[in-house]
């Protein structure tokens, strides 16, 4: 059986990919769904209109206009949900994939390379690992966005505008990319001794070609499940970042923000102010469920162990 | 037992090594901001984020007298001897002595995570082993599924149903580390901190009370951390379970009409774990991440307060940048204390390690 039919054989697979081409339609049928007042200046958030600002405080049930109600602030729940699927997906995507790219090649090089420069690599690796990634936004976010403006910008700064990302994405870049490395340093230990690796290089195929066209497609496997798995994660914790006050404020996990009296103070019963935190929640709990799906489909296409 | 120290040894030595790789990386990152910004960390101490008692005058002069426009590795070597010598700068922000600032929060800290590994730890091995051993049969499809939701669900929105409910509704397990009274008695004269640990600390000084106290505090916290890092553990356990029963081994010992009771605890178990263990000292680093959050969620006042508190202020970048380094200083012990667990465990790496 080929790779594509195990994968569609599984229904998890099926699930997975359902979930997931709804959170796309979703994000591309958004001007559609929830229009934007000024279709000049979207913006991923809006305030119920038409009501006196101090009355906006207490969160609003589900009612027409509003269609999930409001949080405290009078943030419409539904449009920022619809519209914080592009942000959560771009983040996702962008921040996945990046790590991916990086742990695939720092892994790659590590395990093909021996002597002091493989060896380097896996300590660089190893070291990385201890390392948690929730402590490096603050360094990136001071060193890349110094808010004083007497001072001229450094080149790395202005790089950093013209990319447009956030701090919180370049933290999560820079220190989750040792599972990947690891992964694939494994792999390769072993891809470099098969017979047909030693044939390319005893005919004089350069290093770099044996790695990437001959070992690299036989050892990715375990990688792009990672990757799927991770693009939900990275979403979730940025929107755990945000709620902390340390994420680069993705509309799902600020719409959380508000939410956070409304579940404590409520006399015991969570419940009673349900729509401030139940359906944002479960668009998070879905969305990483969907990639999680996604990524356990790939891995039993992938590696068909056992069948 | 020589072998396993000589295995704990080579882990101590790497030590070293991981912390010049994470500060080199870090002080790197500092390096792509204006020079100004790392002028912060040689500050004296009092001094305050008011620009006007900070004149640009004696930022210049900061800047010329320790060098900071020298290339990259003098400077990170020179601050780098600062650490060491434990002088890890003042912060305005947070006005304190960052090191002094962290070292004050560090038992909260390490009590909050020792209960976190303590409740995880056979939570996830033994709910794993469970859910393996009978695959595919109703035990593991809960498992799997609860699995999927715990590694799903954002911990700060778990964090704070547990609030709702067991704080505001039931009044048992309220946030924070101890009550306002009770934090009087524990600062007061008549208590010592022998060990920093509240919930051990309260029965040295014959005050059962205040250990109590500690716990119902611990609860929540604990409960969520686990929630959020169980399922990794169980998951692992559970393919490596599954793995094992198809092994000869097991098939002799059934054989020999052992009981399955022992087949699974002692022969299957035993061995899916040692794996599992290793997956989870390499997340240590994300466990601690977990109790950063939880920290801050609970308002429980660990090492997180620092940059937390710093970041309603201006940037403080000399409270970010210890806090950095000081979170690599709080993963290590708990890998290597994962480590030990996993050579106790393994006979073979013991070995393995030793002989190398």
């Amino acid at each position: 059986m080929s790779i594509t039919r195990r994968f569609l054989a599984n229904w998890q697979s099926i699930l997975a990919l359902g979930i997931i081409a709804g959170y796309v339609i979703v994000a591309l049928s958004a001007p559609w769904m929830a229009p934007q007042a000024d279709p000049q200046h979207p913006v991923a958030m809006r305030q119920l209109s038409g009501v006196r600002p101090s009355a906006l405080y207490t969160p609003r049930p589900p009612q027409p206009g509003a269609v999930l109600g409001t949080t405290s602030g009078g943030w419409d729940i539904a449009y920022a949900l619809i519209w914080g699927t592009r942000p959560a997906l771009r983040f996702g995507l962008i921040t996945a994939l990046l790590t991916a790219c990086i742990g695939v090649l720092v892994g790659a090089f590590s395990g093909y390379l021996e002597g002091a420069v493989g060896r380097l690599l896996m300590r660089v690796t190893d070291a990385f690992l201890t390392f948690p990634a929730i402590a490096g936004i603050f360094l990136f976010r001071y060193a890349l966005l110094s808010v004083n403006t007497d001072v001229p910008q450094t080149f790395w700064q202005v790089v950093w505008q013209k990319l447009e990302l956030s701090p919180t994405m370049l933290a999560l870049i820079t220190f989750s990319w040792m599972p990947y490395a690891r992964l694939i340093h494994a792999n390769f230990l072993t891809l470099k001794h098969t017979e047909y690796a030693l044939a390319a290089k005893t005919i004089g195929v350069p290093p770099v070609r044996i790695i990437f066209r001959h070992l690299l497609p036989n050892a990715l496997a375990p990688a792009i499940v990672l990757a799927a798995r991770d693009i939900g994660g990275m979403v979730l914790l940025e929107a755990t970042f945000t709620f902390i006050g340390m994420g680069s404020g993705l509309p799902w996990g600020a719409l959380l923000v508000t939410s956070r009296d409304w579940i404590i103070g409520t006399g015991g019963n969570p419940l009673n102010y349900w729509w401030v935190f139940v359906p944002a929640t479960l668009t998070l709990i879905i969305f990483s469920v969907g990639w999680n799906l996604l990524g356990d489909g790939l891995n039993s296409a992938l590696n068909p162990r056992g069948k | 037992m020589p072998a396993l120290l000589k295995f704990l040894l080579r882990r101590l030595f790497a030590i070293p090594v991981t912390l010049l790789i994470i500060t080199a990386t870090l002080y790197g990152i500092l390096m792509l901001a204006p020079v100004e910004m790392r002028a912060e960390l040689y500050m004296p101490r009092g001094s305050s984020n008011n620009p006007n008692n900070n004149p640009e005058r004696i930022r210049q002069q900061i800047i010329k007298e320790h060098g900071l426009n020298d290339p990259y590795p003098v400077q990170y070597i020179r601050w780098m001897g600062r650490l060491l010598r434990g002088d890890w700068g003042w912060s305005p922000g947070f006005r304190d002595d960052v090191l002094e600032a962290l070292l004050v929060r560090t038992p909260a800290t390490a009590e909050l995570t020792l209960y976190a590994i303590l409740l995880l730890i056979p939570l996830g091995i033994i709910s794993g082993g469970w859910a393996g051993a009978k695959e595919h049969r109703a035990v593991d499809h809960v498992f799997r599924v609860a699995a999927f939701v715990a590694t799903a669900i954002p911990p700060f929105v778990l964090a704070l149903v547990l609030l709702g409910i067991f704080y505001a509704g039931l009044k048992w397990f309220p946030p924070g580390r101890l009550s306002i009274s009770e934090h009087y008695i524990v600062t007061g004269a008549g208590f010592t901190p022998y060990t920093g640990l509240l919930t051990l600390d309260g029965l040295l000084n014959n005050r059962p009370d205040i250990s109590l106290s500690a716990l119902r505090h611990l609860v929540l916290p604990c409960i969520t951390l686990s929630m959020v890092h169980w399922a990794t553990l169980g998951r692992m356990t559970r393919a490596m379970m599954i793995e094992e029963l198809h092994k000869d081994y097991i098939t002799v010992a059934r054989g020999k009409g052992l009981k399955e009771r022992l087949v699974i605890g002692r022969h299957a178990l035993h061995n899916a774990m040692i794996p599992a263990l290793n997956s989870i000292a390499l997340s240590a680093a994300s466990l601690i991440m977990g109790v950063f959050v939880v920290e801050v969620v609970f308002s429980f006042p660990g090492v997180s307060e620092v940059v937390v508190s710093s970041m309603r202020g201006a940037p403080d970048i000399v409270a970010a940048l210890g806090f950095a380094v000081y979170s690599v200083l709080l993963v290590l012990p708990v890998m290597v204390i994962l480590d030990i667990l996993q050579a106790v465990f393994d006979p073979r790496l013991r070995d393995a390690l030793a002989e190398q």
